[in-house]
């Protein structure tokens, strides 16, 4: 089956393959540096009058620290999205809604920020907490973590690391402290744990604090 | 094949951890395959955890500064923020405008 004229897309590739290999300086560069777990980005829209689900959509996702920021630096930081726009980052697998096998039963870490802080920390918060969830920064507790979503809100925006099991005291506890720790929240400042339970049945503006730190 | 032949005692597969501060630090074997399956850690073998240091470094990697290649287009999240509000009003009135080219006498209506 000669045919005199090669497909083009197969013969650029492989004389691209056979000539790179002197031209590559620093293939160090070039190596992805992978995850321990694969994550799936998620935009939330709210558009009233389509369903809640409707309005979730997933942007991509990645396993690669490279992926990653491939992803962060070409999309809008937080503080850039409409009001009453999400976005959840979460381990693929687990959808970010309380109702999924692997979050209800468990609950969340959550800063609420005033609304100056939009300018001053928002994305900087986020930005921690994305690289706090990809670089598992919670040792064995990182088993623990779900994922987290930012809420950008006009009366003051949130920003929560989700957890599976609001009974795992010690997992919860040590994702609070590391996590207070690295967003350089004042000693004073109180980070409070709420399950998603207490959260969903409560009606109110308040819902009690699990735990603290 | 000498005579002082040892017995074997089975062990459990160790295990270490590893905290990566630098891409130095990393095996050359870690890496992804095409299509981005991991290989070279197992199941409750060494958790690849990376350091705030380390990974601000990667961010403006060659790679990292592409975009994703099959991200969706959402404006205002990964396209410019454009006038969304615009965007949606031509959106939902496009079927009506595509002849006239948009312009503004084309809504006046018969009443």
């Amino acid at each position: 089956m000669a045919t005199s004229e090669p497909q083009r897309g197969s013969e650029s590739e492989e004389s691209t393959a056979e000539t790179s290999s002197p031209v590559v300086s620093n293939p160090e560069q070039y190596i992805k540096h992978p995850l321990q777990n694969r994550w799936a980005l998620w935009y939330f829209k709210n558009d009233k009058s389509k369903s809640w689900t409707e309005n979730l959509r997933l942007i991509a996702k990645f396993d690669t620290v490279e992926d990653f920021w491939a992803l962060y630096n070409h999309i809008q930081q937080p503080s850039k999205l409409g009001f009453g726009c999400d976005y959840c980052l979460f381990k693929d697998g687990i959808k970010p809604m309380w109702e999924d096998d692997r979050n209800k039963l468990g609950g969340r870490w959550l800063i609420t920020l005033s609304k100056q802080q939009r300018h001053n920390d928002l994305d900087r918060y986020w930005m921690e907490t994305l690289l706090c969830l990809i670089g598992e920064s919670f040792d064995e507790a990182s088993e623990d973590v779900c994922g987290a979503v930012v809420n950008v809100r006009p009366k003051g925006d949130k920003i929560a690391i989700w957890t599976g099991n609001c009974q795992n005291k010690e997992a919860i506890m040590t994702i609070g402290q590391l996590y207070k720790e690295r967003l350089n929240m004042p000693l004073k400042a109180i980070l409070g744990y709420q399950s998603h339970d207490d959260t969903s049945s409560k009606s109110g503006s308040t819902t009690k604090n699990m735990y603290t730190v | 094949m000498s005579s002082g032949c040892q017995k074997t005692v089975s062990q459990a597969i160790p295990t270490r951890r590893v905290t990566v501060n630098d891409a130095a630090q990393l095996p050359h074997d870690y890496s992804t395959t095409p299509g981005g399956t991991l290989f070279s850690t197992t199941p409750g073998g060494t958790r690849i955890i990376y350091d705030r240091k380390f990974l601000m470094n990667c961010r403006d990697s060659p790679v990292a500064r592409t975009p994703p290649r099959y991200l969706p287009n959402i404006p205002g999240v990964t396209s410019p923020n454009t006038d969304e509000i615009k965007l949606e009003a031509d959106h939902v009135s496009a079927h009506v405008d595509k002849q006239a080219g948009g312009d503004e006498s084309q809504f006046e209506m018969d009443i």
